[in-house]
């Protein structure tokens, strides 16, 4: 054989550090050329949070025949402990939903833009040329989680800088800084599931119906407009270990005076950083079965 | 002076695949199928040479290729390329080849031709410095200046198959798998890219090349490996495999010929068979392969125009390799002749 005496050509050998880096970084910067060459998507992606949190805002008024009805009422059913004693407002009410509906976007959006991503590369053949390349999938992936993780944190920052003006809240009242880490703690478990998605997809070669099925039970599940305590036991115990759900309520519970459904702040806190790295290590082996499992089949190029 | 025998740079020993593939019949409901693409295949492709491999559609020769560029798993036996293992040593394989499958596909339409080179370049990690070199070498080798600097959504068919191609040089691999790398290419570009493909062979790559273009083996391949329903039906040099059939002429027939006509030849003693291409406006394109000729002209004519057929013209043909492929297979190798040829085997006996 000739074996390894031949040995021209780039790549051959194991990579540096700095070329896993570059991996990395080309198919970030690869990923955010793309999108900024579709006009207007960030700043509409960013609109959708507002509307959705405006919904439940403007039929709680309605329903209870005024603001602060409304959030006294969604407050005293839903059970809902301050933590200073004095009684919820109005403000608190339209934070509440505009944090819920924001993270629901970063959320929705870091899932669906690897399923999306998974699908349209294996429809353009870009996944099989993928494949082809010796860069290991690791790197691939955590370039495109990165670019996802961006996008996402830029809507949720817009969508939450628009939103405070329209529904006169003040996020900066209560520790923004904090609810922010929170939210970034909680990435790493979203990347997990999002793998857990990518391979469902590369497998049934199909994103559209799954996430339209998916969007709704995930906002139902992650308590989008309700904490999940209103569920019954089971459907309540099943939607607390969900890590976007345990995202949002840290991230409520941060910002507003209330307690978190999940306890003492050292126990979300603990949560969270079993699901960071428990829920990408299960993402990323459950990710490595299934391209198995297709490579034995007909492979990631058949769409 | 003994000059060494080149050694394998791709060896493949007994490669079989199986598909499994769900069969949707009205009332019969889903039944599963296993479809046997590749049967044991052996094969080495020797370090500097132009390998071709040829075969009609669903013969075999894409799941080969998927399977030595890693893309698939075998079902079961294993290769080599450059000296590694298929599935021990993936990633040493994928960094050892240069791979044009899919045509035009495989490229970021959002993306300029430059963009998509750089970025392809990253994933085989070649280093910045080197990248921007070589794909100005690329830009100059491949006149790519024109258009690089635009998305590839803007590109002309044949300017995204340029483009695909650079891609499968940007890491300036020793190994090239190219998968029918002309075929949406006008006649200068393809001619020029054949000339290209002959120059990177002078300079030490080793080509795996695939084509349904029987001139295209001829000019570039220095071995040629035919397959067909999953096996290696032939194998050896053009001049070789033409060899083997150089007992054997060819007269070709073109006209209007009514169906029974390909069977009332075969019955004919002397003629050995038959393949048909099917032509427009019910024309139909007969090669007949005989032993002798001159002497069985005659009983040609009498065979075809004693069934009503319109003769337009009749002359003998050079062996080709396409003449091969049909003398093993008793079909061609064109892809909208393969349902007509099939019939013809089957009457046949083959």
């Amino acid at each position: 054989m000739a074996a390894e005496t031949i040995s021209r050509g780039f790549g051959l050998g194991r990579p540096s550090g700095r070329a896993s880096f570059g991996v990395i970084w080309s198919v970030f910067k690869a990923r955010v050329k793309i999108i900024t060459r579709y006009k207007g998507a960030i700043l509409l992606e960013s609109l959708i949070p507002i509307i959705f949190a405006g919904l439940p805002i403007l039929l709680g008024t309605a329903v209870a025949g005024g603001e602060q009805n409304a959030a006294t009422n969604f407050f005293t059913y839903t059970h809902t402990q301050t933590t200073t004693g004095q009684p919820l407002t109005a403000a608190d009410f339209r934070l509440y939903m505009l944090m819920g509906s924001n993270t629901f976007m970063v959320v929705s959006l870091m899932l669906w833009l690897i399923g999306y991503w998974v699908r349209r590369e294996q429809e353009t053949g870009t996944l099989e040329a993928l494949y082809l390349a010796p860069a290991k999938r690791f790197y691939v992936l955590a370039g495109v989680t990165s670019y996802t993780l961006v996008r996402s944190l830029m809507a949720f920052l817009v969508a939450t800088v628009l939103g405070s003006l329209l529904f006169n809240v003040n996020p900066l009242n209560g520790p923004f800084g904090a609810a922010l880490l929170y939210l970034l703690l909680g990435i790493p478990a979203l990347w997990g599931i999002s793998f857990f998605f990518g391979a469902i997809v590369m497998r049934i070669k199909e994103a559209n119906s799954v996430i339209q099925l998916l969007q709704w039970v995930l906002a139902s599940a992650m308590g989008v407009y309700f904490p999940v305590t209103v569920f019954p036991a089971l459907l309540q115990w099943t939607a607390m270990v969900f890590p976007p759900t345990l995202m949002t309520d840290a991230i409520r519970s941060t910002l507003l005076p209330i307690h978190s459904i999940y306890g003492e702040w050292y126990v979300v806190l603990g949560l969270m950083l079993t699901a960071a790295w428990l829920v990408p290590f299960l993402g990323y082996r459950f990710f490595g079965l299934i391209e198995r499992r297709v490579r034995r089949d007909q492979g990631v190029g058949q769409f | 002076m003994n000059v060494p025998m080149p050694e394998p740079i791709i060896k493949v020993e007994g490669l079989t695949k199986t598909f499994l593939s769900r069969e949707r019949k009205k009332g019969a409901g889903r039944k599963k199928k296993e479809v046997q693409a590749l049967k044991a295949v052996n094969l080495e492709v020797l370090d500097g040479e132009v390998f071709g491999l040829l075969g009609p559609n669903g013969a075999g020769k894409t799941t080969l290729i998927k399977i030595l560029t890693t893309l698939l798993l075998p079902t079961g036996g294993t290769a080599w390329v450059n000296g590694y293992n298929i599935t021990k040593g993936e990633n040493e394989v994928r960094a050892s080849i240069g791979c044009m499958l899919m045509g035009d596909r495989g490229l970021y339409w959002k993306l300029t031709g430059r963009e998509n080179l750089d970025y392809f370049g990253a994933l085989y990690h070649v280093p910045k410095a080197d990248r921007a070199k070589r794909i100005e070498y690329l830009i100059d080798l491949l006149k790519l200046g024109d258009f690089v600097d635009r998305t590839v959504e803007t590109y002309s068919s044949g300017q995204r198959m340029i483009v695909a191609f650079a891609k499968s040089l940007v890491n300036d691999a020793p190994i090239m798998f190219l998968d029918e790398p002309t075929v949406t290419m006008d006649v200068p570009t393809a001619r020029e890219l054949r000339r290209i493909v002959k120059a990177l062979n002078d300079e030490g790559k080793t080509i795996l090349y695939t084509t349904h273009l029987m001139h295209e083996a001829e000019e570039l391949c220095d071995r040629v490996a035919i397959i067909d329903h999953g096996e290696i039906i032939a194998l050896g040099t053009p001049q070789e495999l033409k060899d083997s059939l150089s007992h054997e002429d060819v007269v070709s027939l073109e006209g209007i010929f009514p169906e029974a006509t390909v069977s009332r030849l075969r019955a004919v003693p002397g003629i050995l068979d038959v393949a048909v291409t099917a032509g427009d406006g019910g024309r139909t394109k007969l090669d007949v392969m005989v032993e002798n000729s001159r002497a069985m002209l005659p009983r040609i004519i009498e065979a075809v125009t004693g069934n009503g057929a319109t003769v337009e013209e009749i002359r003998p043909k050079e062996v080709t390799l396409e003449d091969v492929f049909v003398a093993r297979t008793g079909r061609t190798l064109a892809v909208d002749t393969r349902v007509v040829g099939e019939k013809a085997v089957r009457g046949r006996g083959g």
